[in-house]
């Protein structure tokens, strides 16, 4: 037998000697780690730190298409015009310095008309010319005013294909867009330095010509000299120069973002938080940890599973909840895609092409037990796509199909639908069975497509799942491959569903289901037409009974996102326009540290 | 040997790209679009078609491919779709030394830990030690690692908030001077090099223990001991040199795996390394990326076993290469 210790020499030298520098780092770092602590707090308690899924793409308004991006972009830059979100009526606002769209009634805390370039603005009454005037007091960081010029130079990038926006939409009725090219000479004009006049084609209501027209402007003499093929190459897109309430201080792709306060800039005025990281952190479990550990103080879209016990660990920590923009649905294939590809003929789809099949699919699906099993609180029944929240449009008179499987049974017995041998049922040698697609990676989808399946089953409808990859899933959906599939959709602020239910299913490319009703492309036509969103109402209310009547889609539930903020942070707003709606007034409560 | 490493690496240059060719035709042909994310209510119809122009998708697949070769040949990986147009290279010089700190420092704790377990179990087999180290690394090493990932964040960040739970350094590290911020970063690596490390480790033991029992029965041993020799000369002079054969094998080749374990560490302690940015290419369809990954690791794959050659003929003087 030989002794333990004896092994470590000589020949255990080395290994010795790296076993003692391990202990050692680990004591060293224990000990840094307490020694850097007061240092890291005095760090923390000046930074906001959110923790986000993925990375910002461009910090470029033109190109920015990510949600991060968005909400950084907002920070760094300025805009034409404060927008804000009426949660009385559901109606976009839009606020100039001197000027409002509407006067909102309620209590809420309002959005300071100070961060707006535009001191005002005057509309046509042929409703084709709006005219800005800008006010002549508001600079870039580098000191150089922001002038109309800067707007116009911008608004030729959104549109120029080889820069290829996602928001070119945005320029979809000004002078020259219905011959397919925008004349910017003619569309935007800058007779001074503070006036900037938009003209269009068509009349637009003013809302819409608002919401189009206040795209973010870049800074004109700082990218006048880059080429639109070198656009999305120039290094200018990792340091912005903006003239909002914050600007960027240090970026470290994939890890973080940091902004800093911005001491000079009058758009509104300084950020309150001195410093605001973003930090990725793709995990979700990680992410909760941090927020539970307080190293990070916002962490988005917290599933409601998870509440409970994050608010019992740490007391520090409230979930607040905005909405309703997001529903879930089941598709249903109403007309036969595969001759639709062979012969581009549209014939009912054998399984779901009549309304009183899909209707009794509806009443078959216990919509509340996957809400109360998952959602709990923070679902709602959902009937049609417009919004709850989107009150001056919502029909609070439609009274859901309540889950009811006698009738459903009922239903599909009228459709000729009877039992097989089997117990599925079948019609002229048809059994009733078919895939429910989904795509991979989300939790509800996977726990709300297992009651489903039970409840379809109940009734004698085969139902199978089946997850795919999200790249694959979405292709299969675009390319209207799928039979049944389940799928969500955040909506926009102003209701615009052609995409989705269009009948002109080459141009209406979002109409997965294949669905068709003249009536409902009227209906859209119509609202279109009234220069005033409110003006549209009758149509909108005939519109949710059609679809609420023909069930194109089984609609599921509307979800609330819901969000955790650490209880340091003081005077955040949450709105369905964004969870950072109003960060530059959110205000850090200093740890207990630094009050001693 | 030269000669012999010259070969070698010589017949990697098909090789790899053969791989990379294969890699081009598979994740073009693969459903989903790199555009993809244009397709969506709101943007115009446009934008996908003209962003697949920029990428140059438009193109025949054999012109894409001629194109992407000639490319390749004057060392242009291209510039990576996902990640604003960044030049891929850039993309990989960021992200590369992060994995290989993680790696060769997961390197050195499996086979450290490893072999000195191994040593103790074999030199006292079958007694409570051993059986209690054979027990425990057999249970580490059928532990799925992502799970004991999360198991270690809950106990060493939650339970004891020991040891951070994400990223390379702590906000506002750059303020602790650049001892500070080594020590900083070492904090964080702390959990990830023992969860990747522990698993290896506790493998390598097992093979360990193995070859040392084996070795410490031969003649040789015997005669060692018989002649006098300390029993720790006897043990890793004479047995440990000669048991370590095969594990050297398995250092060149755990290489790779480690690279690929680094993948998933990356994604749950948020490092910016090779095996998130693999991850991230994969999903969002970035082509220029992954091909660019591929490169590295099949690189790496090759390079590894050539290692594990050469090791093997420097520890035995028998083999010759």
């Amino acid at each position: 037998m030989i002794e333990v210790s004896k092994w470590f020499s000589p020949g255990g030298r080395s290994m010795y000697s790296l076993f003692l520098l391990m202990v050692l780092l680990v004591l060293t770092s224990c000990g840094g780690k307490s020694g850097g602590d007061n240092r890291a707090r005095t760090a923390m308690d000046s930074t906001l730190v959110i923790a986000m899924l993925g990375d910002a793409d461009y910090l470029n308004p033109v190109l920015g298409s990510t949600v991060t991006s968005s909400n950084i972009i907002g920070l760094i830059y300025p805009s034409l015009l404060q927008s804000e979100f009426d949660t009385e009526t559901g109606l976009m606002n839009y606020i100039a310095l001197e000027k409002k769209l509407r006067t909102t009634t309620s209590g809420q805390a309002q959005k300071t008309p100070k961060g707006s370039i535009a001191r005002s603005w005057s509309f046509s009454a042929d409703h084709k010319t709006l005219t800005y005037t800008l006010r002549n007091d508001a600079f870039w960081n580098d000191g150089e005013p922001v002038v109309s010029g800067d707007f116009k130079f911008t608004y030729r990038l959104y549109g120029n294909p080889v820069v290829a926006s996602a928001r070119q939409q945005y320029l979809a009725e000004l002078v020259g867009a219905d011959k397919g090219q925008v004349d910017f000479d003619k569309a935007i004009e800058t007779p001074n330095p503070t006036t900037l006049v938009f003209r269009f084609y068509k009349p637009v209501p003013e809302h819409l010509a608002l919401f189009h027209t206040s795209l973010t402007p870049l800074p004109a003499h700082r990218w006048k000299n880059v080429k639109p093929v070198d656009f999305r190459n120039a290094p200018l897109n990792t340091a912005p120069l903006g003239a909002g309430p914050y600007q960027l201080k240090s970026w470290k792709q994939q890890q973080e973002l940091v902004l800093a306060s911005s001491p000079k800039s009058t758009l509104p005025k300084p950020g309150n938080i001195p410093l605001i990281t973003f930090r990725v952190v793709p995990d979700y479990t990680v992410r909760l940890t941090q927020l539970q550990t307080g190293a990070v103080d916002v962490v988005e879209n917290i599933k409601p599973e998870d509440f409970t016990a994050l608010l019992k660990a740490n007391r520090e920590i409230e979930v607040k909840t905005v909405g309703l923009r997001v529903y879930d649905y089941v598709g249903w294939s109403n007309i036969d895609q595969k001759e639709y590809h062979k012969s581009g003929k549209v014939i009912p789809h054998p399984l779901f092409g009549s309304a009183r099949v899909r209707l009794a699919l509806t009443c078959a699906i216990d919509r509340e037990s996957i809400i109360d099993g998952y959602l709990k609180e923070y679902g709602v029944i959902c009937n049609t796509d417009i919004s709850p929240s989107l009150k001056w449009a919502y029909n609070a008179r439609i009274t859901s199909h309540g889950f009811d499987p006698a009738k459903a049974t009922a239903l599909l017995k009228a459709e000729g639908w009877l039992p097989g041998a089997d117990g599925i049922l079948q019609k002229q040698g048809r059994r009733f069975s078919f895939v429910l697609y989904t795509n991979s990676g989300n939790a509800r989808r996977n726990y709300a497509s297992v009651i489903i399946q039970q409840n379809l089953r109940s009734i004698g409808i085969d139902c199978k799942l089946d997850v795919q990859e999200s790249n694959v899933f979405f292709e299969n959906l675009h390319q209207r491959k799928l039979d049944a599939w389940m799928a969500g959709w955040a909506i926009g602020l102003e209701i615009d569903p052609l995409d989705v239910w269009g009948s002109d299913l080459n141009k209406s490319r979002f109409n997965f289901t294949g669905y068709q009703n003249p009536r409902l492309d009227q209906l859209c036509g119509l609202a279109k037409q009234k220069m005033e969103p409110t003006g549209a109402k009758a149509y909108w209310l005939e519109y949710q009974e059609i679809l609420h009547r023909d069930q194109p889609v089984t609609f599921l539930y509307w979800m609330k996102e819901t969000q955790g903020f650490s209880k340091r942070i003081e005077g955040e707003e949450l709105n369905i326009a964004g969870s950072f709606y109003n960060i530059d007034d959110w205000r850090l409560r200093p740890s207990a540290n630094i009050a001693q | 040997m030269l000669r012999y490493i010259f070969k070698r690496l010589l017949i990697a240059i098909p090789l790899i790209f053969g791989v990379l060719t294969l890699t081009f035709f598979i994740i073009r042909l693969a459903p989903g679009d790199p555009a993809a994310f244009f397709i969506q209510p709101g943007i115009s119809p446009n934008v996908a078609e003209q962003i697949r122009a920029q990428y140059g998708l438009n193109d025949p697949l054999p012109v894409q491919y001629v194109k992407w070769l000639g490319n390749v040949l004057q060392g242009d990986f291209g510039r990576s779709f996902s990640r604003s147009q960044q030049p891929v290279i850039e993309v990989i010089a960021s992200a590369l030394p992060i994995t290989m700190t993680i790696a060769l420092l997961t390197l050195v704790a499996n086979f450290a830990f490893g072999i000195l377990i191994g040593i103790i179990s074999a030199v006292r087999q079958n007694s409570f030690l051993d059986r209690f180290l054979t027990v425990t690394a057999l249970f580490f090493y059928s532990m799925p690692e992502f799970w004991f990932a999360l198991m270690m964040i809950i106990l060493f960040a939650l339970k004891f908030p020991l040891f951070p739970t994400s990223g390379l350094n702590e906000i506002g590290a750059e303020g602790f001077g650049p001892v500070g911020f080594v020590i900083d970063r070492i904090w964080h690596l702390v959990l990830p090099v023992t969860v990747l490390s522990i698993n290896g480790a506790a493998g390598i033991a097992r093979y360990v223990r193995g070859s040392m029992l084996e070795v410490i029965r031969q003649d040789y041993i015997r005669t060692a001991r018989a002649k006098g020799l300390p029993e720790n000369l006897v043990i890793f002079r004479h047995a440990l040199r000669n048991a370590l054969l095969p594990v050297i094998t398995i250092m060149g080749s755990s290489l790779p795996f480690i690279f690929s374990g680094a993948l998933f560490i990356e994604v749950i302690f948020a490092f910016p390394g090779m095996g998130r940015v693999t991850v991230e290419a994969i999903f969002s369809r970035d082509y220029p990326l992954i091909i660019a990954n591929t490169f590295i690791s099949g690189s790496l794959i090759v390079l590894g076993n050539l290692f594990a050659d050469v090791l093997y003929a420097v520890a035995d003087p028998r083999i010759k290469l």
